[in-house]
Order: C-alpha cells, then structure tokens, then sequence
C-alpha cells in the first residue's frame, strides 16, 4: 500500500455505495456536526488550512478558489462537482462516482455550506454509465434521507444537488466550458477575467471543484487541517488517487499518499512493468502533463513539487505506464489525434495548431517527414502556449514538446529512414 | 481615472474600459479580428495579444485596466506571436484573394503584409471545405475562407437577436451555418455580417464579383427606406476608373451601400433595405419632359405649368416627402403663395416588409416626413373642395382620388404611366444626383452628396419651383 489513504478507507463490497452502508461508517455525522457547531467560515478556514490542492489537473489551492467567494453579497452562488472526467488515462474520479458517491454528496454539501450556494450541480459525464446511475441513486437516497433539500438535519441550511450528464466533448471538463455547457451552449470555455468564482453559471459566482477534490473535504472538516496536513508532504498534504494503465501488471486506481517513491508505487503496488520488460517512460498525470524517462521516474516522488521540478505535473493523476520497445511516435501520433480530435475550434491557435501538429505527425507515420518537420512541432507548442483560452491548446503542446524534448531521437530515426525503431508498437511487446 | 502606460506613453483611462479600447482611442493600434465596439467580446482571434509587464501577454481586448500597469504592444514577443497567430490563421486559408470580393479591405490581407509578411510555415496541404455555402438569399458563405471569429453569430445573437447562426462541430471542422428554423433570410439586418466579416467569408450575392473594392468610392448619403434616415456609403465607379467598353450606365449605377457609422441615429448598422437602394434609385427613369403624354423640351412644359397655374383660382399642391429639406423650403419660397400646400405619403410598406422594429426599422418608409411637417404640417388625405388645379409631386399618389376636371401638374423622377395622363409632365432628378438633407423623425438632419451627374434633360425640384414663380412668358 503506498502510504496512508484517506479516501479508500473501507472495503469494497457490493452495497459498499449505499447510504445505509455509508451511514454506518460515519457517514454524514461531519456534516450534521458542522451544521449545527460551525460556521461557513470555519469549513472555508478549515479547508484553507489544509492546503487542499485541487485535483482535477491545475493542482489549484482550493481554498484560496474559495475565499474569492463574497458571503452574504446578495447573490447565489453556485457549486459545480466537475465529473467530466475526460484526459485520457485518467479514471480516478469514476471510483469515488462508483464506489463513493455519498462522500462526495458530503463533501459538497460541506463545500455548499461554506459558500452559500443553495444549488449545486455534479456535471458527470456522458460516457459513465454506472458511476451516473450510482450517483443518481446516491442523490435520490439522499434527498428521501433529508441529507438533500430543505432544512438539512433540522438546522435551517438547504441545498439541492442537480445530476447533469455531458455530451462527450473533451473541453467540457474544463471549468469554464462546462459552465458554457451546463447553461445549454456549446462547451466553449470563456476568457478571464471575469475569474469563474466572480461570473460564472448564469453569471453568478461558481465555485466548480473536482469530484476527488470535495470528497476529500469531508476528511478535512472532521479531523482538522493539521491531521490533513499530516499526510503527505510539506508542499502537497493529502492523498491522490492515481488511475494507472498502460503496461502494467496490475492497471488500476490506487490512493497514494503524496511523496511516495514513484518507481516503488510501480513496482510494488501496480505489479512492476508489463511481461517485466524495462520501463521506458510514464505519462504522469493524463496526456496533458509532459511524459517522464524511466531515470526521472527513479528519483521522483509523487508530489506536485517533485513533478514540478522536472518540468511536468502531477496533472489529473492518469498514470500511463510505458514499456521499453513502445514507438513513442505512434503514441504522440495517438495524442494529437485527440486533441485534434476534441478542440473545440474557438480560438485559433488550437483550432488550427492541433490540426496541424496531427497531420505532421501522421505524415512522418506515412514515411514522408522532414528534417523540419521536429522544428515545425516546437514552433506550434511554443505558440499554443499560454495565447489559448483554456489550456487544452497548451496541453497538446506540452505532449509534443515534452515527448520530442525525451525521445527526439525516435522521431528523426522515423524521418530518416521512413519506419519507426520499435517497430511502430504501442501495445506491450511480450515474447 | 487610472493611468496607464503603453509602449512607455502614458496615457488616460477610464476604470471599465479594456487595453484594446484605451490603446485605439490614443492612436495606438493594435491588430485584432473578432473584436467589435459593438458586440461583446469573443476573444478568440487572439490577434491582439499584448505583452503586460510582469504578467506575460494577454489579449488586449479583454484585459480590463488597472492604474500603473505598463503594456507593451510592439515588443518582440508580441510580434513574433501575431506572425504566429497569422501562420496559424492563414494556415488552411486558400488565400484566393485574386477572386475574393474583400481583396482591398481585409484585415487577414493587411495585417498579413503589416505584421506576417512570411510564407506558410506548413508543408502539408490544405483542408478544402465549402465554397459558395447557401447561407441565405442574401449571403454566401465561403467556409474556407472564415476564421471563426464569431462576429457574425455574435451580431445574429445580440443585435438582430434573430438567432440565425451558428457553429456547427468543432475543431479546425467548424462551420459557421444558419439555423433551420431561424432562416437567415428573416433577419432584416443580415446583410451587416457581410461587413462584419473581417475577412472574405460571408460574401453578398448582389456584390458577388461585382467590382474590384479599389475602383470604388464611397459617397456620403442618408438612406431613404424609412424616417431614421441612416446615413449610408454608397460605392460607386471612381472617376479614373470609369468603364469605357462597356454600357456607360454602369458608371452611374450603385455598386453597393454600406452604413456609414452614425451614433446618434444608426451606429454602424442598417437594413437591408438600405443596401437595396438600387432598386430605389434604379428603376427606369423619366427623362422627358410631356404634355399630356405628348414629349416637348422641358422649357415648353415649364411654359405650359406657368400658364395652368396663372389661370387658376385655387391650387393645390401635393408635396413630395422624399424632398430635401432644401427643395421643400425652395416650394415655401417661390410657389407658397401661390398654391395650398399639403403633404402626401410617397411610399407605404410593401407587402411582407417589416415596418418596425426595436432596432432601425421605423414605420413611416420616407425620408423626410419630419422636415416636411416642419414646413407644411402633417399629411393630409383629401385636397380642398373647389381646387381646380393640382400639383403633384413625387410618387404615391393616384390620380383618381384627385378633382376631376383639374388639370394635373406632376414631377417625378420615375418612367410610370401616369406621367402620360397628367397635362404637364416633368422629370426630375433623384438622390443620388444631387446634395440635399433630410430630417429624421428624431429631428436629426442628415446631409446626401450627388454620387453621379444627372441627365441633361432633367432639372432639380428647386430650379423648377423656382422656374414655375416667375410670371407666365419670361423664360428661365
């Protein structure tokens, strides 16, 4: 087990998701408690104190999202669980969806109560089929238990919770755009200023949070920063669920408490590396963060400083195991195939840059690449960077920077002699 | 009142207001696409990055203002950025601009010599999409040449609110498209996103390779298609460039209309109908002087109107409010005396017009009620009893309703066939032949400048009126 957990604390069963079940866990008694004990601000200073990262990608403090939210301005405000979980490699938020969709209700009745926000809504995406049915029911258990609607264990706090299911555009998962989706748009994201928690859902300070985010506030509420803090490192308190694939003997969501050896929560948790072949890189935090050598892997722990050191991020936690004699071209090609795939069009640089970084790339797969065609993709991402709207003109960027930054040498083998050096595998070679 | 400072100049600004706004009012311009005062902003050309001290570049257009910040528009980031930016634009853009109807006026072409200059960074061939897109009546829509810039579902969301278009699918596969059940060829105002487009995307059909925008000139006027009187542009062939070959009507023929920016009565908009004024103006016109039908020199039917109106006892004129407030105040002057003047209604809505809207659109479809009321009251209905002659001037007026045995005095400019009928026919100029103003109904007067010269055979209003004073036998 990679440290200690503060999520996966209970033993997966086939009613484990139920609220009776998570009643007998404890289950609401933070929230009854701070109901009646605590105040808004307390649950804000509580989370504040803790250090919460958020843990959708940017690694955002959220408290400080938070304390952006005026109390009592005469408006409402509104909470959104963003369960758009679309990076690829990543399903670490599906587990909490699944399995505990009740700490997540907690959490964000908590979340809601700190911000005043009287309506919440859990934008889940469209292709989860079982977490949406269990958060569904979850909702509905919740609101014939009273922990939903009005007067939420006889104190005078009422809140709602909306279940919204997304369409299937990548670009909905980032907060704005989800924003622009759950108002019945097409999921563009908006340019700030305004910041989302000024003008957000309708116009009106939103606060959108991810799923493993607002579970983790109840754990916060009911031991105290300090124990949050406890866990983890100096710079990254807590816990993160990691969802690990790719080749690897045992694929899967694990909770990792943060600082962990990255090399020995390979080795140990997730099995070591597929057929025992030699690790040839890992793709840290879904495709968006920059992927890592196997020497890198050796020395860093799973910490957003330690990834932040090396250049990349702890991201949305989709861990992507990569095996020696994997072609690195093919899998960048497979990439930008998707962010070509899933930009929404609105702003130029990724509209067009993707598109043209995807047709490059499948040109150097055909066998007709140029010399040029390497300076061409840096000169794409450098432009992608930081002149989009939202970051996923950035991220494709990122990709093909950071893969031609470690494995320049596969790409100019392939130009050079028309065929990839690993035989143009991405699936695990095992003899 | 917050400070700011650009490229090192200090200049002033109002709190609300963004970079872009601050940077355009003080003469420093910043190249932007899909920014426009007055729709909301997009921000999603990225063309008018800035870089702010401290803070690393940003767009420009929604960059709100804070005292003290220093913004740079020239530095060596930002250019290199626009270049890439352009690259970026330019990338699957056909760059046909040998048959673009923009060619002259784009802003993808001037900021590409201004700020880009290079070529195509891209070895790989480009997307093709849709040509001569059916995107209503009116406008046709050449995907590959858009760039998405929104202005023109922008302006359909929250100008015209007729909610006509759209984004179909995403990515570098976004098309602009009309929606099925909001046609665009309801929106009376559709033809601003032609202007709108700041590249050769949305094209009119009726300019289609019409001309070369540089053999054109514009010549300031006032739109008569309703009372607000928008001021308008109308293009037409600059002299030099005259076509010699070809029918010479073509040198006097309106290319198209545009709105000439007015705040105080149209913005930067007007209707379609303005940019229809063709068919206004262009109809077959009268250009020969007739008594009852029978064609005389335009001295003799003067000569004949002079004699009719020193025979009668009691005329009455029916007044033109399509006339300038020039030629109203010349019938004041000369024949006021002389006549009972009313005013008539030239022009009613046509059938299936839109009369009124909250935007432009005003229910009275002449030009000048409001200065011809100043002058003569409001319209009238019915001509006094006992008139036993009658004046009529311009159009909308059936000789049927008017005395019978009373001899008709009619100017028009227009061939109909009740110019036969009348005792004394005179042809007049229109508009576009001539300077004048007119008073909108908000009492704003606009002034219209002659585009072309008027035929030899036809005289001004204000002449004749004052060619009709003068006593019977002395010619002009």
């Amino acid at each position: 087990m990679a440290g200690r957990q503060l999520l996966m604390t209970f033993p997966v069963t086939a009613n484990s998701h139920t609220l009776a079940e998570y009643r007998a866990r404890g289950g609401y008694t933070v929230l009854e408690n701070t109901l009646h004990h605590h105040t808004p601000r307390d649950v804000t200073q509580a989370v504040a104190d803790a250090g919460l990262q958020g843990r959708g990608g940017a690694a955002f403090p959220t408290g400080r999202k938070w304390s952006v939210v005026v109390p009592g301005d005469g408006q409402p405000h509104y909470l959104i669980a963003n369960a758009d979980e679309g990076e690829p490699g990543t399903f670490k938020d599906r587990w909490i969806l699944e399995q505990a969709p009740h700490l997540l209700l907690e959490g964000m009745l908590l979340s809601a109560y700190a911000i005043e926000a009287r309506n919440c809504f859990i934008y889940i995406r469209g292709e989860f089929d079982l977490p949406y049915r269990r958060v569904a029911a979850a909702v509905e258990e919740a609101y014939a238990a009273g922990w939903l609607g009005d007067g939420i264990g006889g104190t005078g706090f009422g809140c709602d919770i909306v279940v919204y299911r997304g369409a299937g555009a990548y670009v909905a998962g980032e907060a704005s755009g989800l924003i622009s989706s759950l108002e019945g748009k097409k999921s563009y994201p908006r340019n700030r200023p305004p910041r989302l928690t000024v003008r957000g859902l309708y116009q009106r300070p939103t606060v959108v949070n991810n799923v493993e985010s607002l579970s983790n506030v109840t754990g916060i509420v009911a031991h105290g920063a300090a124990a949050f803090r406890a866990v983890g490192t100096e710079k990254s308190p807590g816990t993160r669920l990691f969802s690990v694939s790719g080749h690897v003997n045992r694929p899967g969501v694990y909770e990792v408490e943060l600082g962990f050896p990255w090399r020995k929560f390979i080795d140990e948790d997730c099995g070591g590396v597929l057929g025992g072949k030699p690790l040839k890189a890992v793709v840290p935090g879904g495709i968006s963060s920059k992927v890592m050598t196997a020497a890198e892997v050796e020395t860093l722990r799973l910490s957003h400083e330690d990834l932040w050191s090396a250049g990349s991020t702890l991201g949305s936690g989709g861990m992507i195991v990569v095996a020696e004699g994997t072609c690195m071209v093919r899998l960048l090609q497979i990439m930008l195939r998707f962010y070509h795939h899933e930009s929404c069009g609105q702003c130029t640089p990724c509209r067009d840059g993707t598109g043209w970084m995807h047709r490059i790339l499948d040109r150097i797969v055909a066998g007709e690449g140029r010399p040029e065609d390497i300076e061409r993709l840096y000169y794409i991402a450098k432009y992608n960077d930081g002149t989009t709207i939202c970051g996923l003109g950035d991220a494709a960027g990122y990709a093909a920077s950071g893969m031609l930054d470690k494995f320049r040498d596969e790409f100019e083998f392939w130009i050079a002699h028309k065929h990839s050096r690993c035989q143009g595998r991405i699936e695990c070679p095992i003899s | 009142m917050p400070d700011i400072l650009i490229n090192g100049q200090t200049v002033q600004a109002r709190t609300g207001q963004t970079v872009l706004e601050v940077a355009l009012a003080n003469g420093i311009f910043v190249p932007y696409f899909c920014w426009h005062p007055q729709l909301s902003s997009a921000g999603n050309c990225r063309m008018c990055l800035v870089e702010v001290e401290g803070r690393g570049l940003d767009i420009a257009c929604n960059m709100p203002v804070s005292a003290g910040m220093q913004v740079l528009t020239d530095s060596a980031e930002v250019k290199a950025h626009r270049k890439a930016m352009l690259q970026f634009m330019t990338l699957n853009h056909p760059v046909d601009c040998g048959i673009c109807d923009k060619a002259g006026e784009c802003r993808l072409q001037d900021y590409h010599y201004t700020y880009n200059g290079e070529p195509s960074k891209s070895f790989e061939p480009k997307i093709h999409s849709n040509k001569y897109y059916n995107l209503s009546s009116r406008i046709l829509l050449d995907n590959e040449r858009c760039i998405l810039c929104l202005r023109c579902t922008r302006f359909t969301h929250e100008v015209s609110k007729s909610m006509a278009l759209g984004v179909e699918r995403r990515g570098d596969a976004s098309n602009i498209r009309a929606a099925e059940d909001r046609p665009l060829d309801e929106d009376p105002y559709s033809d601003n996103i032609v202007d709108l487009c700041p590249v050769g995307a949305l094209q009119s059909r009726q300019f289609l390779y019409k001309a070369r925008v540089w053999y054109l000139e514009p010549t300031p006027s006032v739109c008569p298609g309703c009372e607000r009187g928008c001021t308008v542009q109308i293009w037409h062939r600059k002299p030099e460039w005259r076509l010699k070959a070809l029918d010479p009507r073509q040198n006097a023929s309106i290319a198209r209309v545009t709105p000439l920016e007015n705040p105080a009565v149209n913005g930067p908009w007007i209707c379609n109908k303005g940019r229809d004024l063709a068919r206004i103006f262009e109809r077959r016109r009268a250009e020969q002087a007739m008594l009852k039908g029978i064609p005389v020199p335009l001295v003799d039917a003067v000569d004949a109107a002079r004699a009719l109106i020193g025979a009668a006892h009691r005329p009455a004129a029916l007044l033109s409010n399509w006339g300038s407030n020039e030629e109203l105040a010349a019938f004041k002057q000369y024949l006021g005396a002389v006549f009972a003047a009313f005013v008539k209604r030239d022009c009613e809505p046509e059938p299936g017009e839109r009369v009124e809207d909250d935007l432009l659109i005003r229910p009275d479809k002449n030009p000048n009620t409001a200065g011809a009321r100043a002058l003569f009251g409001e319209p009238v209905a019915m001509l006094p009893e006992g008139t036993d002659l009658v004046l009529v001037w311009g159009e909308g007026c059936d000789f049927a309703n008017l005395p019978r045995g009373a001899p008709i005095i009619f100017l028009n400019a227009y061939l109909r066939p009740e110019n036969g009928y009348a005792d004394v026919f005179m042809p007049l100029s229109v508009q576009t032949e001539r300077h004048g103003h007119y008073t909108n109904f908000q009492g704003i007067v606009s002034e219209f400048q002659p585009c072309f010269p008027k035929p030899d055979s036809i005289a001004d209003a204000e002449t004749l009126f004052m060619a009709l004073a003068a006593p019977a036998g002395v010619r002009r």
